[in-house]
């Protein structure tokens, strides 16, 4: 008997929600199956098209690309209204996630040829984007003109013809049959049978068979596969369930669970009286022969004058731009931009290039700041041409990195833009190539751990209080690792997961690891095609209403079509403003273009070395404060190396540690050739980047720069030991030809092996460097514009803006809290770059209307009084009540006693003038003296509120998530010297070792993935004085990780550690909440309220409470005080 | 005769009628085979479809089975201290419901003809045994 069958009804995750068939597997078990072809036709779209039909093609199976797409109904219109609702034939549930949703009946369509393909993209497009608010349903019209090289099969049971076979109405069946055959080309239309193994299955099956008999249709057998095994039938279950909002069973009710990939024997066994129904199966899949043309080029077209070609017009401004760029032109740079002509020449890229010049070079026009980044800096062209900012001949930067002349690559140019303007230069590349040749590209977004748990337990039934419960304080991993992490991470120590009644809850999350949830959309990638771009890919809106491809980079990049990214950078916007308001206060000469400046300021490398970096680009961060202060920068290689050594690679390959050393003279620089010598001089021997192990292969073993760019990737990539074992002994016997000892090969070899999947690409980090030489010498020099941008661009960079603002406050800048008669929007400087004021706009509840009246009103005249400014303001209660707690309208009017009206004064006012106001349209203008309300005595007669520190600050911290007055420990200083608390700005000068006590805000709490898989924490504190960082090994952090988890303010004993080896931090010990008070008794608030979000903490509002667990921190805080209050005594 | 006697009475068999409409079980069960998987025709029991098995009057008794490992189904089955000889399979489906839950089922149902009356047997696969589940019509 024949078993030949293929599949040709096929979900995969990227049916979003409804398919729980991976990809991997599908092929695999296809493959395990013996068949030769298999279908992918996932809901309304072909998501995971393009890496299907790569992943066949590897495993041998023919992949036949398709798709089910919801239809309109072809039951003429009106023929059924006057029946009773129970009598129609009813559309049915929704399917397609987000905004390609569409209701209507199904149908399976399949390229067969790439004009099917082609065809099959426009028409889901089509769909898709034929208007914002129309649902996602492919009309009959469009279907008719668009099916040439399709073929299509008549869908499921919630296919027209099904539905009605399985109503019973066998008219309306015979109907849809044959208007949807007229869609097709003659024989390329089939009448799909499932039989789902259900009771009514035989029924079915005979019903759809005897009206395409009658119709002279053939008939084709499928299975409707949403998932790979039989067991698996749970996760789509839960996967529908949860898409549809729906508990268990779900949208579908499924009788049972054989929607899997069946074999060709049991299907036949099905369909066991109709072998031709499984036959069409493999004719259909002969026919279908769709080559996607993987491995071409298709670049947009670029502005080419006539009698010029794209060559020839990259060549002119490559060579223009190397004579602005070096002066005086060296014969290095003549040989190397020749060089690079010539292979991007070979390689058929000129027009990428130019491309990329055009949107760079409108930027460039209109005063947008942008800088290219990544392995472009490694090329001398992007330099030239103005893309890159870091000479690539100066900095040893290497073009083979970039673009490998032996392996045919599209090339990766990302640009980052000023993210104020980004959208200028996104209005741009629409305008230039048009709406119909530019998309965004998609990103799949998968389920992590509490994503998955969350989804699982949303499909069990459970409330949403309990999902959020169940989800709530799980760290960000895989979803496999859920058991593992709720039994080893010390933050999981009670969480309610643990509780064996929620094990399915458990078991399914982890089946559910890795699922695509929903198509997101890619930070700044744009697709940009020379044909329309919806024969490429198909589109659909986003949630965030652009248009996006169904493809994400990867699969972009496999057919070939050229990506742009451009991205927006807010520390460009920050530079702008910062020289823009300094230019302002001091004049246009005085501040010169900070990417052009000369790097040898030792003010600015002092500044770096000390770790004075806060608000610095790629320099802030705790850990990279801590290697500053240990690389004690000197020069521009140095914030090169610095930015290259703290990320995961050369963190995880422990690269720092011999480098400082080194550097330092604790240990020798030794190399295990002296060829090595100059090539790794600037890194003491040590191999931190890619571009160092292509020079090292070079040197050693001989290889040409582009072999020894393969070479690497070969070490890169997870490569079985026969292989590396092939790629070592060529590299020797390589090296050894030349002469090189077969140890010293060896040795060569083993650090090469060590550090090439690890190093960091030299040209990236050279790139972000220029960026980071220009913000620390804004911060050197124009410190307060260089703040005040800062906060004006949040939200960016590591540190919140309450932090930026302490240490504005900690350098002797005057902060000065929002003003109606002072303050713009944003932050800005006052005596002459002395103080910042803060705006306006970050005050909660104040909204852009009131803000545009007050700035309005304020320019005809300042505001008198509370009541003036309601009346010309027409200010919300919130806002003004927000406005007037942040000391936004201290000092403002007067009451009988002659003095400004105090907070509460102005408060209690609040509501009469607002009725007055609401009343008679207006209130006199000396209301205050009027009616002044009895109020509590002021806390603080000396200050112009009346009311306390503790007071002023807590609204601040409540409304603007500042801390304006002072820092909140700066209040409970004395309770922290009676502990015996260590400030930040002590701990330099104390001995290595010192056994300390610190107390500190949580600012930061990081976690990195370290070589030994320990778990580490890095807690970066703020006292009244700077910055803390901690140190909590995984020991300690299995007793305290709870703490940390649970309080953002800690008291922290531990060892210092204070060398030049390792820098300064703490070693932490014990770690315990803390809780300052007021002399009122009152918890004095450390930070913005928190209040805990569906996915865990979000930000707070007025009135949302600071800890999640108070009382706990004070029972703990009191304890603690009492046993250290007793031991002192 | 009590009620309806009128009725009773009433002769449908007028005389030269043959009494049956199949002379032997031979030829009579091809028809019911026929007439059990035709797709126009509506039981009336399968009206009301109910969840787990589909069908006609429920039972959920355990039988003996014998399997019939050539052609994958069951070939004789043991009902009230009498053997059923399985005449012909009419149809089999599976049923997989509620597996959250403690009430899952999981069967495979085979419906079947003997001694002239049509059965649906179970396997139920988490309990790993043979039921009746239901006789039909």
């Amino acid at each position: 008997m024949n078993e030949g069958f293929a599949h040709l009804h096929v979900h995969s995750r990227f049916s979003f929600m409804d398919g729980a068939a991976d990809l991997d597997s599908l092929v695999q078990r296809a493959g395990d199956l013996g068949m030769n072809a298999l279908a992918l036709t996932d809901h309304q779209g072909l998501y995971g098209a393009v890496r299907f039909y790569r992943k066949a093609n590897a495993a041998g199976i023919k992949p036949v690309i398709g798709a089910e797409v919801v239809i309109e109904a072809v039951g003429i219109p009106g023929e059924e209204s006057d029946l009773p609702p129970e009598k129609r034939l009813l559309l049915p549930a929704s399917v397609g996630f987000g905004r390609a949703a569409g209701r209507g009946f199904h149908l399976t369509l399949l390229a067969r040829d790439i004009t099917g393909y082609r065809n099959l993209c426009r028409l889901i497009s089509r769909a898709h984007v034929r208007s914002r608010n129309e649902p996602s349903v492919v009309t009959l019209q469009e279907l008719a003109r668009a099916s040439a090289g399709l073929i299509g099969l008549s869908g499921c049971p919630h296919g027209e013809a099904g539905a009605a076979v399985r109503a019973g109405r066998l008219q309306r069946a015979r109907t849809a049959l044959e208007r949807l055959a007229q869609c097709f080309a003659p024989g390329d239309f089939y009448v799909e049978l499932m039989h789902l193994f259900a009771s009514d299955s035989p029924r079915y099956v005979a019903g759809l068979v005897s009206l395409a008999d009658s119709l002279g249709l053939p008939v084709v057998a499928t299975n409707d596969v949403h998932y790979v095994h039989a067991d698996d039938f749970r996760i789509h279950d839960v996967l529908s369930s949860a898409g549809a909002k729906m508990h268990l069973p779900g949208p579908y009710d499924r009788s049972n669970g054989e929607l899997y990939l069946k074999s060709g024997a049991e299907m036949r066994r099905l369909f066991a009286g109709l072998s031709r129904a499984c036959d069409a199966t493999l004719t259909i899949a002969e026919r279908c022969i769709l080559d996607l043309e993987l491995g071409g080029f298709h670049f947009p077209a670029a502005e080419i004058p006539p009698g010029e070609t794209p060559y020839s017009v990259l060549s002119k401004l490559a060579w223009h731009g190397l004579e602005e760029r070096y002066r005086p032109v060296t014969p290095e740079a003549v040989r190397r931009l020749q060089h690079e002509l010539s292979v991007i020449q070979d390689l058929g890229f000129p027009e990428y290039f130019l491309v990329v010049k055009e949107i760079v070079d409108f930027a460039e026009e209109q005063g947008i700041r942008f800088s290219g980044r990544g392995s472009a800096g490694d090329s001398i062209v992007t330099y030239v041409l103005g893309i890159t900012d870091a000479d690539p001949v100066a900095y040893d930067l290497l073009f083979e990195r970039f673009l490998n002349p032996a392996r045919r690559q599209m090339p990766d140019i990302d640009v980052d833009f000023d993210s104020a303007r980004r959208d200028e230069v996104i209005d741009f590349i629409y305008r230039r190539f048009g709406h119909e040749h530019v998309a965004m590209v998609a990103t799949v977004n998968t389920m992590t751990a509490r994503s998955a748990v969350r989804t699982a337990a949303r499909a069990l039934g459970f409330s949403a209080n309990e999902v959020n419960a169940l989800s709530r304080h799980l760290p960000w991993a895989s979803a496999s690792h859920l058991r593992e992490v709720l039994e080893t991470y010390p933050e999981c120590a009670d969480h309610p997961l643990k509780d064996p009644s929620r094990a399915l809850v458990v078991e399914l999350a982890e089946e559910l690891d890795g699922c695509p949830m929903h198509l997101g959309t890619h930070l700044g990638g744009f697709i940009i095609t020379r044909e329309p771009i919806d024969t490429w890919t198909p589109l659909q809106w986003a949630a965030k209403g652009v248009v996006v491809s169904q493809y994400d980079k990867d699969d972009i990049e496999a057919l070939g079509l050229v990506k742009m990214d451009v991205l927006g950078l807010r520390m460009h916007s920050a530079i702008s403003d910062t020289v823009a308001m300094a230019r302002k206060r001091v004049g246009e000469e005085t501040v010169p273009e900070p990417f052009g400046l000369a790097k040898d300021d030792p003010r600015v490398y002092q500044m770096i070395a000390n770790a004075d970096t806060i608000g610095m680009f790629q320099l802030e961060s705790s850990g990279q404060r801590n290697l500053n202060t240990r690389l004690a920068a000197t020069r521009f290689d140095d914030i090169i190396a610095a930015i290259s050594l703290f990320r995961p690679g050369p963190l995880e390959a422990e690269m720092i540690t011999p480098f400082i050393r080194r550097r330092h003279g604790i240990e020798p620089v030794s190399v295990p050739h002296p060829a090595m010598r100059e090539i790794l001089r600037d890194s003491y021997g040590v191999i931190i980047y890619q571009e160092q192990v292509l020079l090292v292969a070079q040197a050693i073993a001989g290889f040409d720069l582009a072999e020894a760019d393969s070479l690497r990737r070969a070490m890169t990539k997870d490569r079985s030991r026969e292989e590396m074992e092939s790629i070592r002994v060529h590299f020797i016997e390589r090296a050894v030809d030349r002469g090189v000892d077969f140890r010293v090969a060896e040795e060569v070899f083993r650090q090469l092996e060590g550090f090439a999947a690890y190093g960091f690409n030299k040209a990236h980090a050279a790139c972000f460097a220029v960026v980071s030489y220009a913000s620390a010498w804004l911060r050197t020099y124009f410190p307060a514009e260089f703040a005040a941008a800062i906060l004006n661009n949040e939200p960016m960079g590591f540190y919140s803006p309450r932090l930026i603002v302490n240490d504005a406050r900690r350098h002797g800048l005057d902060i000065r809290p929002p003003h109606v008669n002072e303050s713009s929007a944003g932050y800005t400087i006052e005596s002459d770059g002395r103080a910042i004021r803060v705006g306006l706009k970050d005050v909660h509840d104040i909204t852009q209307r009131l803000l545009s009246a007050i700035e309005c009103e304020r320019g005809v005249r300042r505001f008198r009084d509370l009541a003036d400014f309601l009346r010309r303001t027409r200010a919300e209660v919130q806002a003004a009540e927000a406005l007037v707690r942040v000391g936004a309208l201290d000092g403002l009017g007067i009451t009988e006693e002659g003095r400004p009206p105090t907070r509460d004064e102005m408060l209690a006012l609040l509501p009469e003038l607002k009725a007055v106001l609401a009343r008679e349209g207006s209130a006199g203008d000396d209301v205050l003296c009027l009616a002044p309300s009895p109020t509590q005595p002021a806390e603080d007669p000396g200050h112009i509120s009346g009311w306390s520190t503790a007071r002023r600050l807590s609204a601040e911290l409540e409304l603007l998530g500042l801390s304006l007055t002072c820092h909140p420990l700066e209040l409970a200083r004395d309770d922290l010297d009676l502990r015996g608390v260590t400030y930040a700005s002590e701990l330099h000068g104390l001995r290595d070792h010192t056994k300390v006590r610190v107390c500190g805000v949580r600012e930061r709490a990081q976690t990195p993935r370290t070589r030994s898989g320990r778990r580490t924490c890095f807690l970066t504190l703020e006292d009244a004085t700077g910055l803390l960082d901690v140190v909590v090994f995984e020991d300690v952090l299995g007793r305290v990780g709870d703490v940390v988890v649970k309080h953002r303010a800690y008291l922290v004993d531990g060892m210092l550690q204070n060398n030049s080896e390792r820098g300064l931090a703490i070693i932490a010990e014990d770690v315990r909440p803390y809780t300052a008070r007021s002399t009122a008794g009152e918890p004095i608030r450390m930070r913005r309220g928190v209040r805990a979000g569906p996915m865990g903490p979000s930000l707070g509002g007025p009135g949302a409470p600071e800890e999640e667990s108070w009382s706990i921190a004070e029972g703990q805080a009191a304890y603690d005080a009492r046993g250290d209050l007793k031991s002192k005594r | 005769m009590g009620r309806n006697a009128e009725i009773k009475r009433f002769d449908s068999t007028p005389g030269g009628q043959p009494m049956d409409l199949f002379q032997a079980k031979e030829g009579r069960l091809p028809v019911i085979i026929e007439l059990l998987r035709s797709p126009w025709i509506i039981r009336a029991s399968e009206l009301s479809m109910p969840e787990d098995t589909g069908t006609g009057k429920r039972l959920n008794a355990p039988v003996a089975v014998a399997w019939d490992e050539r052609r994958c189904c069951p070939s004789a089955f043991e009902f009230n201290g009498r053997t059923y000889r399985v005449d012909a399979i009419v149809q089999v489906w599976a049923v997989e419901r509620r597996w959250w839950t403690p009430r899952r089922v999981s069967r495979r149902y085979w419906r079947v003809l003997a001694r002239g009356g049509t059965y649906d047997l179970a396997y139920d696969r988490l309990r790993k045994c043979w039921i009746l589940a239901g006789i039909v019509d």
